[in-house]
């Protein structure tokens, strides 16, 4: 497989401009002779399908959700990147171009990155004009704070539910062209095949989740934006519903899978108990702002936090980051939270737990403070936990949280299927292989605003596509295999419910391609899920009718894929034989146990390509080129 | 004119309706409160109040047919609502429960309107259009209020409107969106208190005939 | 507090797709945990119920952390169940006791017509928004961001209007199923920022209209939406709205 960046020449600041001057353009009249699938109504593919149907495309819009509103999206709390500068500490569009290439680890294309950081302040612009109600500071102006790593206070937030109020701005953007008829809203629908028509993109094969129904959509051009893979871990943040299917159909049509062991685990989710539990939940890393993460300093010290003295704390990031302390980037915090569970400092239950301390900083600013910076957050974690933070230290640990990998997709975001696009989290973009804070929200509403409406123009405007509709025998294969897909399923009728052989998939998983990997483990993980993904298709039990409402056959297909996509991730953990970012192979590792790169072998992007059934897949490379940063080893002492 | 009928039969406008009307019939019983209060002043005081009152001429006849047109939409709007309120729910709860909302004046808000509309209909019929040329009023509202099922009846009725008034006062405002952090907390105390006024000022009067 | 395992029994609405009646069925959930969330019990219960051969019973969830709004059922007579500012699947055994009778009834309303058994149809939220939920602005042509200075308060109020999950449960307390309170929310939160004030008078009507056509009741203050509902969305917003209404109806040059 050829793998064609497609980024433009000339000077990094100058590529984006020069490239949307060169892209073709899409006459106004001729757009309504468009239509463009757009899937998923997160942040990226619900700013998409609204921006698309305001320059005059014609869009079908679908999601899993019964509204659009619900998209995952919603659950970031944090806030949203931008480099305004306003609060004056220096801040730039370089800068924040370099912290999140260097935040990644020195594993995303410099293109991309930077033009993500260019995008950044647009976004924020549109959305205060879309009515997003961003923190402001008593004079009326926006506030900002820090937040994940950063040194520079960039970060605009919504109390702790950003992400929410930003996709119910995207949100009202998408009704408002659904009421005008731009938009057709397919709400309740699982995306199940991608059709492919003289080798492009031409559609989707859905099932109704209400009804059960096998449907065909047609298009000039389909957009994925359907999220992380993160559920392949069973135990995550992501909601119940995120699932692979949709890019797991497009790569085994010929879009490439790039990066799926690029995996990132929050350093601050409330922790695990019990294992009917389906969910795990973060608690914002805004948090680290003002808490303090430690462990007793002695092994199994089992006293009540408040029974520990100082002098018998480890506050361990503060001491072994003293610049950055708390507020080292994910990968690090929740490596060091491992660290010191392995060596048996955990606290909890369970021992794998830390400590994050908000007693300083109520006494320092007063309770009624914290709880206006903090206070939904708190009250989550008191509902939860049974336990109240504002007088005991929070228990956290760390969880799988997002992922970096995803659809390889060109500077345009077509992915190595003619015809189809990947946006937002779906793809692999733009965090390398590690992701900052408050980077997310960017990156979805960066590709679907100001990104792929003028690339897809730029596709569009220079083909000459027949005209395809859903009677073509393509759809009518791609129905027929997926009809008799679920129908084995179905009849399968054996003794394990799909709950619990996903949780068996997700205990692989993050035993052995979780926050640490090895060689050994992970060719153990690779035949495990052989053998579950054996297991499966014998003996699962899905009841019900495939034509009905039916939760249990939704999840049963989900982990048909999941099943499928462990062992791709399990394989390119294996083969990326060093330490970058969210990815640790402890075979790589610094004297300090810090991640280490092997830039001479592995700074580039595996791209993995289908290569039929039974067969295993191809590994394909895109080198990665540095022209204006240096890569050197991530130190956040 | 279209305009003009789809804002005024959107719910909102509805409830604008009765909240305009509600407010009326506040200022209403107000009036009529104060006038009753001659009761205490004897048989000659409350007779000469009735004798004033009455010399008012056509402006007595202006109010009154003002009242029955507030009274008429006052009604009708209730009809229309609560007909559709059910009909919003077809399929009832097997077990539903208080959140701390409702209080007993706001979930009986339809019923005890019913009442009243029946008090007002005896109380107009006993004494309004009841034979005045051999009696006086005062006379005549005594010994109507003398028999004990008519004084129950009407003490009764009193602490049903007060019941109506306690929900309906403060929800006139809230329904014209007259609501602020300063005022509301004024106007919902100012709601109870007026609603207590009513109940035992109107409620008292019929006792305090049997006793004089 | 500690953990515990309880067991209920469980009175449960089912109502199968297409149908326009249900019933109330008995389930018993055993050895549940109370530190386990009331969706991971129907999770637990759902499992056991597949084994013998019995359909789950379908319901909506997503995020599991109370920010989604897919959640929602009426628990012993409670939208989201008896805790205050919660949704369902923050909403935790622990607030049961061992033995308890559960009954466990989809939303109610006309306009949320049951889709199965606890699932509900809330497509007429969409619609409402639809109408003019939003603020017009292309993607390209937004001033600079602090063009707009938003007071602090001002700021604060929108963005606890802004709070609503469009979860319904305001819908499913209400006595006469209003959608109110809902309605209100997006109401509020758009005319109290400078930029939403442009459609304000166009946004009320429409929206307001919207709400009626579809089949909601009417609000008689009652106020038991802004204590059913997760984010403690207060009915201030309610009187906003009638304001904004009445302004827009007969001050306004709108339509």
């Amino acid at each position: 497989m050829q793998l064609n960046s497609n980024v433009p020449s000339g000077p990094l600041k100058d590529k984006w401009d020069k490239h949307k001057f060169e892209l073709k353009r899409v006459n106004p009249a001729n757009k309504r002779k468009f239509e463009v699938i757009v899937v998923g109504t997160g942040l990226a593919g619900g700013s998409a399908a609204a921006t698309l149907a305001d320059l005059g495309y014609k869009v079908k819009n679908f999601c899993i959700q019964d509204s659009p509103r619900r998209a995952h999206s919603i659950a970031a709390q944090g806030g949203i990147n931008a480099a305004k500068n306003y609060p004056g500490d220096g801040d730039s569009i370089f800068n924040l171009f370099y912290d999140t290439i260097k935040g990644g680890d020195y594993r995303a294309r410099e293109a991309n990155v930077y033009r993500l950081a260019q995008n950044a302040n647009n976004i924020i612009d549109h959305c205060v004009a879309t009515g997003v109600p961003f923190a402001r500071e008593y004079g009326g102006l926006h506030a900002n704070r820090s937040f994940g790593g950063a040194q520079v206070s960039r970060t605009f937030y919504a109390r702790g539910q950003t992400g929410q109020q930003l996709l119910l701005g995207v949100y009202g953007q998408l009704c408002r062209q659904i009421g005008l008829g731009g938009v057709e809203m397919f709400p309740r629908r699982d995306i199940l095949d991608i059709v492919i028509v003289d080798g492009c993109a031409r559609g989707v094969v859905c099932r109704n989740l209400v009804t059960g129904e096998i449907e065909s959509h047609s298009a000039h051009a389909v957009v994925l934006a359907t999220g992380g893979y993160d559920n392949v871990y069973f135990l995550t943040t992501s909601g119940m519903h995120s699932n692979v299917s949709a890019c797991w159909a497009a790569y085994k049509k010929g879009a490439a899978f790039a990066n799926p062991c690029y995996t990132q685990i929050h350093p601050t989710c409330i922790t695990v108990h019990g294992d009917y539990q389906s969910k795990l939940t973060l608690m914002s890393e805004s948090l680290r702002n003002d808490g303090r993460i430690w462990v007793p300093k002695n092994k199994g010290d089992k006293r009540s936090p408040d029974q520990i003295p100082e002098s018998e704390r480890d506050y361990y990031l503060e001491r072994k980051y003293p610049s950055f302390g708390n507020l080292v980037p994910r990968d690090v915090a929740s490596r060091n939270a491992k660290l010191a569970c392995d060596e048996g400092r955990g606290v909890g239950n369970t021992g794998l737990a830390v400590y994050l301390d908000f007693s300083e900083a109520i006494e320092r600013d007063g309770e009624d403070v914290i709880r206006a910076k903090y206070g939904n957050l708190f009250q989550m974690y008191h509902k939860i936990q049974d336990e109240d933070p504002y007088k005991v230290p929070m228990k956290i640990y760390p969880a799988i949280h997002y992922v970096m990998g995803g659809t390889w997709v060109d500077y345009n975001l077509m992915t190595s299927r003619e015809g189809l696009f990947c946006l937002g989290g779906a793809n692999f973009s733009d965090h390398g292989a590690n992701r900052l804070g408050a980077s997310a929200l960017m990156q979805g509403l960066s590709d679907g605003y100001f990104v792929l409406p003028y690339t897809i123009g730029g596709y569009l405007a220079t083909q000459s596509l027949t005209n395809v509709n859903t009677s073509h025998q393509a759809f009518k294969d791609a129905e027929k295999q997926l009809t008799e897909k679920l129908d084995k399923l179905m009849n399968i009728n054996g003794k394990r419910t799909v709950d619990d052989m996903h949780k068996e998939l997700g205990l692989i998983m993050w035993d052995y391609c979780g926050m640490a990997r090895n060689d050994a483990g992970l060719k153990t993980a690779i035949q495990k899920i052989q053998a579950l993904r054996a297991e499966f298709w014998e003996n699962v039990s899905v009841s019900g009718s495939r034509k009905d409402f039916n939760q249990t056959l939704e999840k049963g297909y989900r982990l048909a894929d999941y099943l499928e996509f462990g062992e791709l991730l399990a394989r390119d953990a294996l083969m990326r034989e060093e330490s970058c970012g969210g990815h640790f192979r402890e075979e790589s590792q610094t004297e300090e146990n810090e991640a280490k790169r092997d830039d001479e072998k592995f700074c580039h992007v595996a791209a993995w390509e289908y290569a039929g059934e039974g067969k295993d897949p191809i590994r394909n490379t895109e080198p990665l080129v540095f022209e204006n940063v240096k890569l050197t080893q991530r130190s956040y002492k | 004119m279209n305009w003009l009928v789809r804002t005024f039969s959107c719910s909102v406008a509805k409830k604008q309706f009765m909240a305009v009307t509600g407010l009326a019939f506040c200022c209403f019983l107000t009036t009529h409160l104060i006038g009753n209060l001659f009761v205490y002043g004897g048989k000659d005081a409350f007779n000469a109040y009735v004798e004033h009152l009455h010399a008012l001429g056509i402006l007595i006849h202006v109010a009154e047919a003002g009242l029955i047109i507030f009274a008429l939409i006052h009604i009708g709007m209730a009809i229309i609502l609560y007909f559709q309120n059910l009909a919003a729910r077809p399929v009832r709860y097997k077990k539903k429960s208080n959140a701390g909302g409702r209080t007993l004046a706001s979930a009986t808000m339809p019923y005890t309107g019913l009442f009243i509309l029946v008090f007002i209909v005896v109380h107009l019929v006993g004494l309004k259009f009841a034979d005045h040329s051999t009696t006086t009023t005062f006379d005549l509202t005594a010994s109507v209020l003398s028999q004990p099922a008519t004084l129950v009846f009407y003490i009764v009725a009193m602490v049903v409107v007060a019941f109506h008034v306690n929900h309906g006062f403060w929800s006139a405002f809230q329904s014209f969106g007259a609501s602020h952090p300063k005022y509301t907390p004024i106007v919902r105390g100012f709601g109870i208190l007026f609603s207590v006024v009513i109940g035992v000022g109107f409620g008292f009067i019929p006792i305090a005939l049997n006793m004089i | 507090m500690e953990e515990k395992f309880i067991n209920l029994t469980l009175k449960v609405w089912r109502q199968k797709r297409g149908e326009k009646k249900g019933k109330i069925e008995t389930y018993q959930a055993k050895h549940i945990s109370t530190d386990a969330s009331f969706l991971e019990m129907l999770d637990i219960v759902n499992d056991d119920l597949t084994i013998a051969g019995i359909e789950p019973i379908a319901f909506d969830h997503d995020c599991r952390e109370g920010i989604c709004g897919m959640c929602g059922q009426v628990v012993n007579g409670y939208a989201h169940g008896e805790e205050k500012g919660t949704t369902l699947c923050q909403f935790h055994m622990r607030r049961f006791k061992d033995g308890d009778t559960i009954f466990i009834e989809p939303f109610r309303a006309k306009a949320f017509k049951v889709v199965k058994d606890l699932v509900v149809d809330r497509s007429a939220f969409d619609k409402i928004i639809q109408a003019g939920g939003y603020i017009t602005a292309k993607a390209g042509g937004a001033p600079e961001a602090n063009i707009f200075p938003v007071t602090y308060e001002t700021g604060e109020l929108a963005m606890n209007a802004a709070e609503c999950i469009g979860c319904g449960a305001c819908v499913a307390a209400c006595p006469n199923a209003s959608a109110m309170l809902f309605v209100s929310a997006k109401i509020s939160h758009l005319a109290l920022l400078p930029q939403g004030r442009p459609e304000a008078a166009k946004r009320a009507l429409a929206m307001v209209r919207t709400m009626d056509a579809c089949g909601f009741g009417n609000c008689s203050n009652e106020r038991e939406c802004e204590n059913s509902c997760p984010k403690n969305i207060s009915i201030t917003n309610i009187a906003r709205l009638n304001r904004e209404f009445l302004a827009a109806g007969v001050l306004s040059t709108a339509m």
